[in-house]
């Protein structure tokens, strides 16, 4: 199950906040195909948003084929985005490379500039979800 | 204020409210809307802009002066006034007893303890006795336990700390995905509802300044940033000129065209632009 | 008192004032307990019966209090109408407008006219059971103390105790109560201003129940043989004299006439002589008193009800009839 975190200063719109959060676990193994998605009312409950922005993002996530609802039963993860589950050797090469980035004395912030600076190169254009 | 048309929550047409004889001032006048159903919807606006005297009208508790406010009757409709009145010499369990004793038939226990625990409060305390967060807990537990289908709510969240804001509004939130209550609650600060509202209705010297959906009001301005020009066709709410450039809030009428660089404003860019300019045009 | 029983707003209300109902009945406990005392008291010293009267021993201290306690009795039923009146249109309706509760209980699933009706039932309720215990009090704490002139039915404080008019007063004084918080909306001057209508209401009927029926008048003759009275228990209201042809004449015209006849005073005999002398210059022939007899007491007290149940039904449909224009 995911909990979601909305960011009300941030700027993104919080239906968007839900869809991404969603991708991340989706990506991180969090969720797998079959797992239900928090019912409308758990996540307003603990996030005090509007249910809409709930039902919105569900729609988006579901219009993008990731979950599916089934009436009177809940949302349910269909698909993966199981680029880089856990154990993929991509995350092992990342995991090297930040290992190796420590070592040469990078601090968390080097890092990550320099990580958006090369995503920002590779992935310019692409859809913000 | 019995009968719903279908699809709209609450609806006025004409609507004017005047205090205190002839020679009182009007608390609201001439305001038409119609809330959907199923909105949560923020009823901003300056002090003494007719946001308490819109709800209590909801709410049955007076009659308007002119015009109609349709909405449903008493026994589908909970609202919790400003000052949270309740009766002081009763104790809590007492004040949920006298929900369930004045709805029958409708009175949801398991809700309104819901509202009440995490008070910090037993529930043979007086009300007396309770703190102010304290005391619109259990005005909200009572408007909640009512299970109406609108919830008039003024001034819901003024007494309540941070967490308790949060927990309260997340229930209010659930309700609303559970059962699909129409809620309309009023506050002069905005950020207490962004995020849980979906509907804006933007009240100030009594008429309705802006009113719609959250979503469809945000889509429909812009924010302009360029050179000065005439901006028609577009409608200008609010525009500041620094030297040669000019900073517009425009409710667009077709597509901007121009060297003007244009965002979307927030929603409370859209509130103070208007509230800037009470004399601008009414949407 | 149990709430147990109770449903809906009737429960609320007595939920709402259970502190005052309570004390209510420990006052009413208390006052019984020292009336009981004093007869107990009193009872053990038998009362000496002296030219028709009752007179207590010396010793007896218990007798003069507790005649003096039924008199506040009396009173007390006198002065209720007002108090109830007080507290309908002070604390029980007054007060919701004036702390805005009405704001919470308007908007429940009852109708205001329930909520209204609810405040109106539970008082008329309580108060009716008050005043019937003050008027049991009343005729018991009697029993003990024996007839005397002030214990006479035509007396203000016994008149009420004893009869039916003190309950129509109760009704009256809820539905006033009702009528007046909602116009007054303000605890307090709600409070003075329905006590002081039953105040009027009550001082009124004391000044003017008498009027009511036609008196009845014995007259005699002006003989010598003393005061004279009509036969029975009766009341007396006024006395005096009238001429051959029927109409009343003032006294005060002879008594004027005889006391400017130098050194009169002195002289009951002389002064006697001069009075018959002057009635028969003025030809006045008969003396007369004007009472009531006991048989009027009921009719008296049940006209005196219908005008006080019209007033409490008055006053209750304009308490409703307001409701409704304000909250629709």
């Amino acid at each position: 199950m995911v909990e979601y975190r909305i960011d009300r200063r941030g700027g993104v719109a919080t239906y968007l906040q839900i869809v991404q959060q969603t991708k991340q676990a989706l990506r991180m193994g969090l969720l797998e195909p079959g797992d239900r998605l928090p019912t409308a009312r758990e996540v307003v409950e603990a996030t005090a948003i509007n249910p809409n922005t709930v039902l919105k993002a569900y729609r988006e996530l579901e219009r993008e084929g990731l979950v599916e609802a089934r009436r009177g039963l809940g949302t349910f993860v269909r698909a993966t985005l199981g680029t880089a589950p856990a154990d993929s050797p991509l995350r092992g090469e990342l995991d090297a490379w930040a290992r190796r980035a420590r070592a040469e004395g990078l601090d968390r912030e080097d890092v990550a500039a320099l990580f958006t600076a090369v995503l920002t190169q590779h992935f310019e254009g692409d859809d913000e979800a | 204020m019995s009968t719903t048309t279908e699809g709209i929550a609450l609806r006025a047409d004409h609507l004017g409210m005047k205090y205190g004889g002839r020679r009182g001032g009007w608390a609201l006048r001439e305001c038409a809307f119609a809330l959907p159903a199923g909105r949560i919807c923020a009823l901003v606006g300056p002090n003494g802009a007719g946001k308490s005297t819109l709800l209590a009208l909801a709410a049955g508790l007076m009659r308007p002066t002119e015009g109609t406010l349709t909405g449903p009757g008493r026994d589908d409709l909970a609202y919790v006034a400003q000052s949270k009145p309740l009766h002081p010499r009763l104790t809590v369990a007492d004040t949920l007893r006298m929900g369930r004793e004045l709805n029958p038939g409708r009175w949801d226990e398991a809700g309104a303890l819901r509202v009440v625990e995490g008070g910090g409060f037993s529930s043979d305390t007086l009300v007396h006795h309770l703190s102010g967060g304290q005391r619109t807990r259990v005005a909200l537990a009572l408007a909640l336990g009512k299970r109406a289908e609108l919830l008039l709510l003024d001034e819901p969240m003024a007494d309540l700390d941070p967490l308790a804001r949060h927990q309260l509004m997340g229930l209010l939130m659930s309700d609303a995905a559970e059962r699909g209550t129409t809620v309309v609650m009023s506050s002069h600060i905005l950020t207490e509802l962004e995020g849980a509202c979906d509907h804006l209705m933007l009240l100030a010297g009594g008429r309705v300044r802006l009113d719609g959906a959250v979503d469809d009001l945000l889509a429909a301005h812009t924010l302009l940033r360029g050179p000065v020009a005439d901006l028609a066709p577009h409608t200008v709410i609010d525009s500041r000129t620094t030297g040669r450039q000019l900073t517009a809030l425009v409710r667009r009428e077709g597509p901007v065209e121009g060297a003007w660089e244009t965002t979307e404003p927030s929603l409370e860019e859209l509130l103070l632009a208007h509230l800037r300019n009470p004399e601008g045009a009414a949407a | 008192m149990s709430a147990l029983s109770l449903k809906g707003p009737a429960w609320v209300t007595v939920r709402q004032y259970r502190r005052t109902l309570w004390l209510a009945l420990a006052l009413a406990l208390f006052a019984l307990a020292v009336v009981a005392g004093l007869r107990i008291y009193t009872a053990q010293e038998p009362l000496p019966m002296r030219d028709g009267t009752w007179i207590p021993g010396a010793d007896n201290h218990g007798y003069p209090k507790l005649r003096a306690i039924m008199e506040y009795v009396s009173v007390v039923t006198m002065v209720l109408p007002g108090v109830v009146a007080a507290f309908v249109a002070g604390p029980m309706v007054a007060r919701e407008y004036e702390s805005g509760t009405y704001q919470l209980s308007l908007t429940q699933s009852v109708s205001p006219a329930d909520w209204l009706r609810s405040k109106v039932t539970v008082a008329t309720g309580f108060a009716l059971l008050a005043m019937l215990a003050v008027m049991g009090l009343f005729w018991f704490g009697r029993l003990g103390v024996r007839e005397g002139w002030d214990y006479h039915w035509g007396q203000a404080g016994t008149y009420t105790a004893t009869g039916v008019t003190a309950l129509a007063q109760v009704l009256a004084a809820v539905a006033v109560g009702a009528l007046v918080g909602q116009l007054v909306r303000r605890t307090l001057p709600a409070m003075a201003a329905a006590g002081l209508v039953m105040g009027v209401v009550t001082l009124a009927f004391n000044a003017y129940r008498w009027s009511i029926l036609p008196l009845e008048r014995a007259t005699g003759s002006l003989g010598a043989d003393g005061p004279f009275t009509p036969s029975g228990d009766h009341l007396y209201m006024d006395s005096g004299v009238l001429t051959s042809s029927g109409t009343p004449f003032d006294q005060a015209i002879c008594w004027n006439q005889i006391n400017a006849i130098p050194g009169i005073d002195g002289d009951p005999e002389r002064w006697e002589k001069a009075q018959e002398q002057c009635y028969a210059e003025h030809g006045v022939t008969t003396q007369y008193l004007d009472y009531h007899p006991a048989s009027h007491f009921w009719p008296t007290q049940l006209i005196e009800t219908g005008i006080v149940l019209a007033l409490a039904a008055l006053a209750a449909f304009a308490a409703f009839r307001v409701l409704r224009a304000r909250h629709p």
